[in-house]
């Protein structure tokens, strides 16, 4: 597993199968006795895991990292998300070091193999590592496993110790200078007077300290943030972060050949199929994921979306799919409002691209279509420019209830084959009296059946989004076909897949 | 327009949204420049011309023939080669003098680009990997942008300039590889390594506090005050909050200001860390639609002294008459009288009241200020005789009104920079040294102490320049002053460049490559001390 070790330490040799019946622990923290708290996971630690334990452990912090994502998800204030995180790392990474550092190393290098991956383990874990390093300077302590909370005055010194072995070179600004900066420092936002009396402060590069210099929210002087002791946690958080996120970039490449042959036959599949494992009912729903559709169940890919289209979805976007079958491209409210679309029902940006690669590449070359298109499906799944997650907007243009004449609908649901003549009229009667989300619904009972009495179909929405009465067709389908579990629930649910 | 122009700043986006391709002859935007260029005719009266690119009329500021000429006379390759390069050795240690090829010619024009030939084959490693960009005009109206250019030495650029007599050279970031091996790179081969960090401020977005009647590329004396102000204040942040030393200001040759902090450790920052020097400088000042902007108190030590930068400058320029007149006229008080926070408006309505009864002989708008300050610090501070606070003035109204006089300098004299220039190695930026092509003027350097005694429309043009020279060798060389030659090795120490040149030379030029220097040999000493071999 040191194939996801950070470029800083390249240790020899440690693997984690060699003896996979014996249980020593030696190496990094065979000390057991928790000393560190937090840990920067710097150093690829080396002793001997059986395959079980392997497993095991991995599991353990996959539920606190899928918990953390879940919790986001929810936007749980923050001190409840602090109290059920620390309740999640005490139930999951209680035991020791080993687990946590283990298990740590074991998802590093089960989710350096792609980017989508990557950034998931990357967020997730400087979450965890922020919250735990906050409570070590909050005095908190304990995070890791038991014990360390030995109550007021000394978590400034756990902090102290957690930098020290972290290569963390704080320059400690002496009594003197703080008494004469005190006007500089006491006007930085946010310093509490009766805190700064007892406060300690420590000089760094403003390198090191770029979160807090640019929200000026440390007092910079010659090349220098002069940060409080509290607020050094977003420095170090920041170091934290951009060292794992190196890590795993170079982790990544070398993936394949990193991991030995015989290695690869036995943790191989244990890797690769980690971020798929299941790890029990993800609790809420995500809220944000309401008209998600589990895994891969339904989901819509390049190879489905031809049937899924004049199956499972709504006129509007149904014209969309055509006018790309037909002219193969789409004009740019069209290609964001569909692509929108696919990726709320769940289509992931590999198939998004491989789909309209496809249709696009039948009047361009691949290398145009690379050079005008990719970049926007990849932004509208946040992976470029200010990779923001857009969500499949509500309000829709393009409506052809709202937008068609008369007879260009009447001819457009005809040719759709859309239910009978007597559902094709209650539709154009909608239309004609202008509720157009009724049509669209009525639309939605023609051709699914009975659909009100089928347990587990959601039909909230189905006359308002598209993205709803996708979800409720494919339920919908599923009840009928006898597949359970579709419920538009939280995309964190992840199906359970053969464990080896 | 080439295919990268994404990453130019905004001086060349200017181009293309405009449309409008300089013609060979100037005589439409003339008009803008006259009384300035009457100026320039006053200071240095016509001779009959021997040159024939400097026969078109006196009007003409900027002419391909007249920038072939700066190319091939004036435009100070070693200066610029000498600070790409940071190459202490391009530079003579004894007379602080650029090293320069010894018997440089001292009138003949067509020598000079002949020149330049044996040295700096000894050049630095970073100037090779530098990338420079070139807009130039094939044909008259069409308009060609070159990406990642580069050049191994002083006499490769000063070849291509030469040739290609670009309208515009644009620097950009120090690469792992020549950029002009782009092409035979693998993609994604070429990557940024270092890069000046680099400040754009244009007058262009200080559109809604300009009240001299400027507006878009416009500029004059009275709104030309406000670069003065940015420039304070970035020079003193950067110089004591950051610890750089080695600041480079230059006219962009138009409408505003570029600065080059050229430190080693400015060179090696991360884009993020470039955005983050960047943010820490930047003041949401609010939109003219969304007035509310909201500093919060205590003021951040920075944002403390460019107030203190700002306030006289604010008073002295911005307040009067003559200024942008703030509080000049009745109908100006009463708009900023509007402006502070509704709790205050006892203190609005006294001053409104007082200063509207003697129309004629009332206070200056210096003593107005003053006055307005201390009403709102007696209203809140509960002292003095003015109107009182009520008992129940909550404290957030109260920092708003104690914040009103900051945030109405700041509103009005912040620098106002165009970050996205400063957030990237890879951005492109306009070389000093060029000639703007819409005014002729060229990118002079700026005196970071004398920031006030830079008057940009005395910036030599293209035909000035030309003028100038004519004249030195009318004259014979040498001319009336004994001194003026002395030490005459470049064809622009002949004219009125040489002194902006010669400062910039000697107070950004030699303590740069003399750093340099220092540290080149602090890192030879290191390695030695390292494995011992001294």
């Amino acid at each position: 597993m040191n194939v996801a070790g950070p470029a800083r330490s390249r240790p020899s040799s440690s693997s984690s199968s060699d003896a996979n019946s014996k249980r020593g622990h030696h190496g990094h923290a065979a000390d057991g006795g928790s000393s560190s708290l937090v840990d920067m996971y710097l150093d690829v630690p080396s002793f001997e895991l059986s395959l079980d334990e392997f497993e095991e452990y991995a599991l353990a912090r996959l539920k606190v990292l899928r918990k953390i994502e879940e919790m986001k998800t929810r936007n749980l204030p923050p001190d409840l998300f602090r109290s059920q995180l620390d309740a999640s790392i005490k139930s999951n990474l209680r035991s020791n070091d080993i687990v946590d550092v283990a298990s740590h190393f074991i998802l590093r290098a089960a989710y350096c193999r792609n980017e989508d991956l990557r950034r998931w383990f990357l967020t997730q874990e400087c979450i965890l590592f922020r919250h735990r390093l906050e409570s070590v300077s909050r005095g908190g302590g304990g995070s890791r496993g038991g014990g360390g909370n030995n109550g007021g005055g000394g978590h400034h010194d756990e902090l102290r110790d957690f930098l020290a072995r972290n290569d963390f070179d704080l320059d400690r600004v002496s009594a003197a200078d703080k008494e004469r900066l005190r006007d500089k420092l006491l006007s930085v936002p946010g310093t509490n007077p009766v805190e700064f009396n007892v406060a300690e402060y420590y000089r760094v590069p403003f390198v090191q300290a770029l979160e807090l210099v640019g929200r000026r929210e440390c007092y910079v002087a010659d090349g220098n943030a002069y940060v409080p002791l509290p607020r050094v946690v977003s420095i170090v958080a920041a170091k934290f972060r951009s060292s794992l996120s190196r890590s795993l970039a170079s982790a990544g490449g070398i993936f394949r050949q990193a991991v030995s042959r015989d290695e690869r036959a036995r943790i191989g599949p244990l890797l690769s199929s980690m971020n798929s494992q299941y790890t029990g009912p993800s609790g809420g729903a995500g809220s944000s994921a309401a008209y998600g559709i589990d895994g891969e169940e339904g989901a819509p890919t390049a190879a489905n979306v031809d049937e899924l289209a004049s199956r499972s979805m709504p006129l509007c976007m149904r014209q969309l799919h055509r006018g790309l079958q037909r002219d193969h491209k789409l004009k740019h409210q069209g290609r964001l409002q569909y692509g929108l679309f696919l990726k709320g029902a769940g289509m992931s940006l590999e198939e998004h691209t491989l789909f309209f690669q496809r249709e696009f590449a039948k009047i361009m070359t691949g290398e145009q279509f690379n050079k005008q298109y990719a970049y926007s499906i990849r932004h509208m799944h946040g992976k470029e420019g200010k990779r923001a997650t857009y969500t499949p907007g509500a309000e829709h243009h393009g409506c052809p209830y709202r937008h068609y004449d008369d007879a260009s609908l009447s001819a457009l649901l005809g040719l759709l084959k859309i239910g009978n003549a007597v559902d094709r009229d209650a539709i154009m009667a909608h239309k004609r009296d202008g509720n157009f989300q009724l049509a669209c619904s009525r639309h939605f009972e023609a051709v699914h059946p009975g659909a009100t009495s089928l347990e587990g179909v959601n039909l909230d929405g189905v006359g308002n989004h598209p993205n709803a009465w996708f979800s409720a067709s494919v339920s919908y389908h599923n009840a009928k076909s006898g597949k359970g579990g579709a419920t538009g629930g939280s995309k964190n649910v992840v199906k359970a897949e053969g464990v080896a | 327009m080439g295919a990268a122009t994404d990453a130019v700043d905004d001086d060349e986006r200017e181009f293309g949204a405009e449309d409008d391709v300089v013609p060979a002859v100037k005589s439409n935007n003339d008009v803008d420049y006259d009384d300035a260029d009457a100026d320039a005719r006053r200071d240095a009266p016509r001779s009959s011309s021997s040159s024939s690119s400097s026969s078109a009329t006196t009007s003409v500021v900027y002419s391909p023939e007249l920038l072939g000429v700066y190319y091939s006379r004036l435009f100070p390759y070693d200066l610029l080669h000498s600070w790409l390069s940071y190459d202490p050795s391009s530079i003579n240690p004894g007379n602080g003098k650029v090293v320069t090829p010894a018997k440089a010619s001292s009138s003949s024009s067509s020598s000079s680009s002949s020149s330049y030939s044996s040295s700096s084959l000894s050049s630095s490693s970073t100037f090779p990997r530098r990338e420079f960009s070139m807009t130039i005009e094939p044909t008259p109206g069409s308009e060609v942008y070159i990406r990642y250019q580069s050049f191994s030495s002083r006499e490769d650029l000063a070849a291509a300039v030469m040739r290609r007599r670009p309208t515009k050279l644009d620097i950009g970031a120090v690469f792992n590889h020549p950029p002009k091996d782009n092409k035979s790179l693998p993609a994604g081969k070429l990557q940024t390594v270092e890069r000046e960090l680099v400040f754009d401020v244009d007058l262009t977005d200080y559109d809604e506090v300009r009240n001299c009647g400027c507006a878009g590329a416009d500029i004059c004396p009275k709104c030309w005050t406000y670069m003065g102000m940015a420039m304070g204040v970035m020079d003193a942040g950067l110089r004591r909050d950051f610890g750089f030393r080695h600041l480079a200001w230059f006219y962009s040759g138009r409408r505003g200001v570029h600065c080059w902090v050229c430190d080693e450790s400015a060179r090696m920052l991360t884009n993020e860390a470039r955005s983050a020097v960047a943010s820490y400088f930047e003041v949401n000042l609010g939109s003219d639609k969304n007035k509310g902007f909201n500093l919060s108190a205590p003021l951040h030590p920075a944002l403390a002294r460019a107030y203190e930068i700002l306030e006289p400058r604010f008073v002295d320029s911005v307040l009067p008459e003559d200024g942008h007149g703030l509080l000049a006229t009745r109908a100006s008080w009463t708009r900023l009288l509007l402006t502070l926070p509704k709790a205050a408006h006892p203190v609005a309505s006294r001053l409104e009241e007082r200063w509207g009864r003697s129309p004629g002989r009332d206070a200056t708008p210096r003593e107005k200020w003053r006055e307005l300050k201390s009403e709102l610090a007696s209203f809140v501070g509960g002292r003095g005789g003015g109107a009182k606070a009520p008992k129940t003035l909550s404290s957030s109204d109260r920092v708003r009104i104690e914040m009103w006089p900051v945030e109405t300098v700041f509103r009005q004299t912040y620098p106002r920079l165009d970050i996205n220039v400063s957030k990237m190695q890879n951005h492109l930026l306009k070389s000093p040294f060029c000639v703007h092509p819409k005014t002729g003027r060229v990118c002079v350097p700026i005196d970071a102490d004398d920031f006030d005694s830079f008057d940009p429309f005395a910036v030599p043009t293209l035909a000035s320049l030309v003028r100038e020279l004519d004249e030195y060798e009318a004259r014979g060389g040498g001319g009336n002053d004994a001194n003026a030659d002395g030490g005459v090795v470049h064809d622009w120490q002949k004219t009125s460049l040489r002194g902006p040149f010669e400062r910039y030379r000697k107070k950004v030029l030699i303590p740069l490559l003399n750093d340099e220097r220092r540290s080149a040999r602090e890192e030879r000493e290191r390695r030695a001390a390292v494995v011992g071999d001294f």
